[in-house]
């Protein structure tokens, strides 16, 4: 899943500076900065159609920047991501129906429960690689998919409808606004985000990204690669959470539906047209990925078709995603 | 007693239709080191054609000799002209090729339904099965046994096939050492797409075996082939034997758990596939230490 190939032999000294993160830095602050006031300012000019839009590629994104976690920075290619957004919904679900408990509560205890859940599910996963990983969190997430079906707790197929969107009205606002909402999002993501920037960067990081790489030499290095690999499933786990829980939100709504593997799917193909790498490229491959979908389903009815077929095309012929396209056009690859 | 037999024998056929899956499935990641996610779409094409066929000629028969072709086709193809290429350019890994199956996977269910739309479809019996057969002092449906009858068979004649003839020496030498095949002379990549149509006609013909007793629509392969996975997983990847034994143990543990413990109908295959995840990651009869 590497999206360029990294020079695995010792590289030259002089090399190591001109790293082309130098280069690329004035780049992503540009668009950094760009982002933000666009993002800031969409819901006053633009309609509600683009802000519930951006709503749902600022979801999905942080959906993908959590399997990018495992597929891009960590090198291990699940397919049962979905089962962690599934549980992050339910979780609040539960609580607030359920438990009659209040967001401040229930979102934290569904996230440690998911952590929890994650720990014990990645323990078990990350005693495999390659195909034989993906097919087990598969396993995994078609179990979970079972089991909501089946569970009384979770109201089977039918699903939980009424989760609570925040409740900001000591604020004089309300969630119920999309405009509101909108903002609600992109504080959530962009904190979010910050946080996993931290993370990728630091050494922790690279440990990750030198499992990818090489995990023989990691481990023969004396890092225990198995508690890495347990740490790196746990945080896309919880980012996977977070998507789930405010995806919940914005539809009121959470049914078994949310833990396909058709979804796992999905996310991975925004990581791959982001580009596996980048570290903003799932949100821009959830973006692509919205806008396609959207653009598609006013030209026809045959989701599923075009899906796969968008999906090989990616997978054949994209493999830099579009961030690694973009990138090499203002020649900041090397 | 009796209804346990019962239930022994609905495992039985059970076991033996995601053997059908299993078996191309485990031939092509043997040999090609390819997951393909795709082979649920196989069953889904096979069943189509046959129930073309039969609402053509009106034979079952007929369909069961037709309906593997255009699954062996496109398989064949798929290898050839797509897959293959992609692998030799070095830009894909197995890995890269595994989601491309996962489109065509998606890609085939969507075509299907733009086709055929999203109603329900099957096949008639034929006349000479439809009836019942008194078996260990029970009556059981001929249609059933004839299912379990007609795995059995494939699961021989692929067992001779590969251990006894030159073309099964040929395999698994090519699954031992691909280079060393290649420098025998062997044209490696027809070898391999004829496998690939041979892994899909057979899922096929467990698609047209399945119609008359299953429902036919545009997302039956979708469903089935999650559990053709967990079969393989358990079986050890790339390991033919190994995957008859894993979809009796499967085809099993879903029937016995439908039958008697219904609430965990839907996960007791994946609980099953977690157990020996955990105590053999290699799969129950995989050879130790296989890196995929």
């Amino acid at each position: 899943m590497r999206s360029e190939v990294v020079c695995v032999k010792d590289p030259i000294p002089g090399q190591l500076e001109t790293r082309p993160a130098l280069k690329v830095r004035p780049f992503v602050i540009a668009t950094g900065v760009a982002a933000t006031i666009l993002a800031l300012a969409l819901p006053f000019f633009g309609a509600t159609f683009a802000i519930t839009l951006a709503t749902e590629i600022m979801i999905s994104g942080l959906f993908a920047s959590g399997i990018n976690l495992l597929v891009g920075t960590t090198g291990l290619v699940s397919l049962g991501q979905a089962m962690f957004l599934g549980l992050g919904g339910y979780g609040i679900g539960i609580g607030s129906s359920l438990l009659e408990a209040p967001l401040w509560l229930s979102i934290p205890c569904s996230l440690v429960a998911v952590a929890i859940v994650a720990a014990a599910i990645g323990a078990i996963c990350t005693r495999t690689r390659g195909v034989e990983f993906l097919l087990i969190t598969l396993a995994f997430s078609q179990m979970f998919y079972g089991a909501a079906i089946k569970l009384r707790l979770t109201n089977g197929s039918d699903g939980m409808s009424g989760i609570p969107r925040p409740d900001l009205s000591a604020l004089g606002l309300s969630c119920d606004d999309p405009a509101i909402f909108y903002y609600y999002v992109l504080a959530v993501t962009a904190i979010t985000l910050l946080v996993l920037w931290r993370i990728v960067e630091s050494p922790f990081g690279s440990v990750l990204a030198s499992i990818r790489e090489n995990e023989r030499r990691t481990a023969a290095m004396g890092y225990a690669v198995g508690h890495y690999k347990i740490g790196a499933f746990v945080l896309a786990a919880m980012l996977c959470a977070v998507a789930g829980i405010l995806q919940s939100q914005y539809t009121y709504f959470i049914n078994p539906d949310s833990m396909s593997w058709q979804l796992s799917g999905e996310g991975v193909l925004m990581v791959i047209v982001g580009g596996a790498n980048a570290a903003l490229g799932p949100m821009i491959g959830a973006a692509i990925f919205i806008l396609v979908k959207q653009g598609l389903s006013m030209v026809t009815t045959e989701y599923l078709m075009f899906f796969g077929i968008f999906f090989m095309l990616v997978v054949a012929f994209f493999r830099g995603g579009v961030f690694g396209a973009v990138r090499s056009l203002i020649g900041a690859r090397p | 007693m009796l209804l346990f037999v019962l239930q022994l024998l609905n495992g039985l056929q059970l076991s033996m239709l995601i053997f059908l899956l299993a078996v191309g499935l485990t031939l092509i990641f043997g040999l090609m080191n390819i997951l393909n996610l795709a082979h649920g779409a196989f069953f889904t094409l096979g069943a189509y054609c046959g129930l073309v066929v039969a609402s053509t000629t009106g034979s079952f028969w007929a369909a069961l000799l037709v309906g593997p072709v255009l699954p062996f086709a496109v398989g064949a193809l798929l290898q050839y002209c797509v897959l293959q290429p992609l692998a030799e350019r070095g830009r894909s890994t197995h890995l890269d090729l595994a989601l491309l199956t996962f489109g065509l996977l998606f890609a085939t269910a969507g075509a299907v339904e733009l086709l055929y739309g999203s109603a329900f479809y099957s096949i008639a019996m034929p006349a000479s099965l439809s009836g019942h057969v008194s078996l260990f002092g029970l009556s059981y449906p001929a249609y059933r046994l004839f299912i379990i009858v007609a795995g059995l068979a494939v699961a021989a004649a692929l067992l001779l096939i590969v251990d006894r003839t030159l073309i099964g020496a040929t395999l698994r030498a090519g699954v031992d050492n691909r280079e060393m095949v290649t420098a025998l002379g062997i044209n490696i990549n027809l070898l391999f797409a004829i496998v690939f149509g041979v892994g899909a006609a057979l899922a096929g013909l467990a698609g047209v075996i399945a119609a008359p007793i299953m429902s036919v629509y545009s997302q039956m392969g979708i469903g089935i082939v999650v559990t053709t996975f967990v079969v393989v997983v358990v079986g050890g990847l790339g390991n033919l034997r190994g995957s008859f034994y894993a979809s009796l143990i499967v085809g099993m543990t879903d029937t016995m758990a439908q039958a008697y413990l219904p609430e965990v109908e839907l996960f007791a295959v994946y609980a099953l596939l977690i157990v020996v995840m955990i105590v053999r990651p290699q799969g129950l009869f995989g050879a130790a230490g296989r890196v995929a």
